[in-house]
């Protein structure tokens, strides 16, 4: 197998505040490979964002991350490899920001700087991080813009954000962050804000854009559905630790750990109007309060009394690449009935 | 539904002016437009649509927390019965005792500087619904019981709850004047699929145990489906289609209806999926398309749609469709239920 795209190893994020170390990023580990899309779930607070963010360094300057902490991102110029955390000027960063990585996030009114031209935002960074002309580079968002299904792309190339709607906006984001030629697009709840309409679309034009351009996605969201339609693979995070990993079939259909489940009795679904919803019991406890051993046993259902409050579980395999963190299903003989 | 209406609305609508008369141009945005519908004692009822579609708007204008232009709204519930076009100061006041809102933004909807306590209890102080300290307290208590919230943290204020937590107390304050009537405007849109779950269940056992009545406005068509008795359809302030929930969403008639039910991400990674593409957005509303609104967007629009304006009538039981060929569509499409 080819080496991965981005390799997150052991990913511990705190952040230093008044009340204390706030741990958001509690060892977690994925790897990303080219073309495919990884989906990112779980509720507010369970450290999605943080993660992403951590790939690019984005995090604010209280953050200290883990000493065994590695991202490691595959150099296909050199044949080697650059380890993220280990960077420390802005300068270095280049390779990341506006090279390798790009980010799209939930909100494209607050990401469009309000009072410059779409257009010439677009030029900026291409000047930045390319060899174009201006010239060139104006032509080549223009061209990018009408690539992501935006009609006048040169009359919407020298309006503003606000002229634009919600839609059009998040398509021109779109644009934005793949006209330098990412390996790896980060998308931060990129639909949330959209009618499912225009959501439809924006995941349409995403997998088409990952089908041509053959760039990896990390998703995040909470929209199990979103997932469903979107992913390749899906990790499920909870208070900052991915508790459940594998191919998006897989963990739809047959969920492994208590948590997963647990989202997914919670959700509505349209093939079964009268199920009853049932919410996951209890509140998620605050970051300052870690639980001890195993994150989830406060609300799990399927707590195995004396283990699950004084161990952590360690990462399991049930085969096909779909992996879990939890005592209660670690042998895989009881799940593959 | 053979019920009661509790609430009755006919041809109402709600236009707001825009721009200055100091250019000569006066821009009128119909955000309402001739709608008429009924509300049944006892019933949630859904309202759906996209941003920009009027519901909000709807919603409010029932509360009379925003003028009416055009129509008529009444309430009657066991011979109390109130037209909120004639009303004057003090029935205005003893209908909102009757009919309360709850909000989107859990965050946004309780005041910072207030206890949880001040904040459930202000309503029954400003309408002087109780005589006595205690008799507040006593209902402040049995009301937040009800909403499962924590006794203990009546004294804190709202920062140090989270925002299930949150819209629970904002639910607690709406019903501590026992109203009849709630419109809850995107009231589970802020929150976590698990914590959604919890305060659906929540709303429902109240309309079961007391029996509220609903308007429940929301984006989220499963979450509608999962909630509601009864659902419209809003596009660009018209009702477009109403039906009971299953007729809805199973014997879909009007085109809108089918592309939002196909747009709905599933969570069957293989479900065959035929989204009906929607070209574009909603227009503006301040210059709404000519004929059918929804005819710049609809795969099926032909020349009539462009020309005549579709009215709102009855295809089926209980089952309105503002569309010149629903009856086509409907065999054109078989069951027609894409989702």
């Amino acid at each position: 197998m080819s080496r991965p795209l981005i390799s997150v190893q052991n990913l511990t994020v705190r952040f230093r505040t008044d009340e204390g170390l706030v741990t958001a990023v509690d060892g977690a580990s994925f790897e990303l490979r080219d073309g495919e899309i990884l989906g990112l779930v779980g509720e507010s607070g369970s450290g999605k964002s943080v993660t992403a963010k951590s790939l690019m360094q984005l995090n604010a300057g209280n953050t200290s991350y883990g000493p065994e902490s590695r991202i490691i991102l595959r150099d296909d110029e050199t044949g080697g490899e650059i380890d993220v955390l280990s960077l420390k000027k802005a300068r270095d960063m280049k390779v990341i920001r506006g090279g390798s990585i790009s980010m799209i996030f939930q909100e494209p009114m607050a990401s469009f700087a309000p009072a410059i031209t779409i257009g010439d935002q677009m030029v900026e960074q291409l000047l930045l991080h390319t060899s174009m002309t201006k010239r060139q580079a104006s032509e080549f968002s223009i061209e990018m813009l009408q690539r992501v299904g935006i009609s006048d792309a040169s009359q919407r190339f020298a309006q503003y954000a606000f002229e634009l709607s919600g839609g059009m906006r998040q398509r021109a984001m779109i644009a934005m962050a793949l006209s330098t030629r990412p390996k790896l697009l980060i998308a931060d709840e990129p639909t949330t804000a959209l009618d499912v309409t225009i959501q439809a679309q924006v995941i349409d034009l995403m997998k088409d854009l990952v089908a041509e351009f053959g760039m990896a996605i990390l998703f995040i969201t909470h929209d199990l559905g979103v997932i469903a339609q979107t992913a390749d693979r899906v990790a499920v995070m909870y208070l900052g630790e991915i508790v459940e990993t594998g191919p998006v079939r897989q963990v739809i259909r047959a969920p492994a750990h208590p948590y997963t489940k647990g989202l997914l009795h919670a959700l509505p679904r349209l093939d079964d109007l009268d199920a009853t919803l049932t919410p996951v019991a209890g509140d998620i406890p605050s970051p300052l309060e870690r639980p001890s051993g195993c994150v989830f046993h406060t609300r799990c259902p399927e707590i195995i009394a004396g283990r699950c409050e004084a161990n952590l579980p360690e990462i399991a395999s049930l085969g096909a690449g779909h992996d879990v963190a939890c005592f209660a299903v670690s042998s895989p003989e009881e799940t593959t009935a | 539904m053979t019920g009661k209406p509790l609430i009755t609305v006919r041809d109402l609508s709600v236009h707001f002016s825009i721009g200055g008369a100091l250019l000569g141009q006066k821009n009128i945005v119909r955000a309402v437009n001739k709608v008429s519908l009924d509300i049944t004692a006892g019933t949630f009822f859904g309202l759906v649509g996209e941003s920009g579609s009027g519901k909000t708007t709807l919603g409010r204008a029932l509360l009379k927390a925003v003028p009416i232009s055009e129509g008529h709204v009444e309430y009657s519930d066991n011979g109390v019965h109130y037209d909120l076009n004639a009303m004057s100061a003090r029935d205005l006041k003893e209908y909102r005792k009757r009919c309360q809102l709850i909000f989107q933004d859990p965050y946004a909807a309780l005041s910072p500087r207030m206890t949880v306590r001040d904040i459930i209890a202000e309503p029954l102080e400003v309408m002087k619904l109780t005589n006595s300290r205690e008799e507040t307290d006593e209902r402040v208590r049995a009301i937040a019981t009800k909403c499962r919230l924590n006794l203990e943290h009546l004294r804190r204020y709202p920062h140090a709850f989270s925002g299930g937590q949150r819209q629970r107390i904002s639910i607690a304050r709406a019903l501590v004047c026992n109203p009849r009537f709630l419109v809850a405007d995107e009231c589970v849109a802020a929150l976590d699929v698990s914590i959604q779950a919890d305060i659906l269940n929540l709303l429902k056992s109240f309309q079961e145990e007391m029996g509220l009545t609903f308007l429940f406005i929301s984006h989220d068509l499963s979450v509608v489906a999962h909630t509601c008795d009864r659902v419209a359809v809003m596009y660009l302030g018209q009702l477009v289609e109403v039906a009971e929930t299953e007729k809805l969403f199973f014997s879909t008639r009007h085109p809108y209806t089918k592309a939002l039910l196909s747009a709905i991400p599933l969570l069957d990674p293989d479900a065959k999926h035929k989204t009906i593409k929607l070209e574009g957005e909603i227009p503006s509303p301040t210059n709404p398309p000519s004929g059918c609104k929804f005819h710049t967007r609809c795969a099926f629009a032909r020349d009539k749609c462009r020309a005549k304006e579709p009215a709102l009538v009855v295809k089926g039981e209980n089952h309105f469709v503002a569309c010149h060929f629903a009856d086509e569509l409907m065999d054109e499409n078989g069951q027609a239920g894409s989702a």
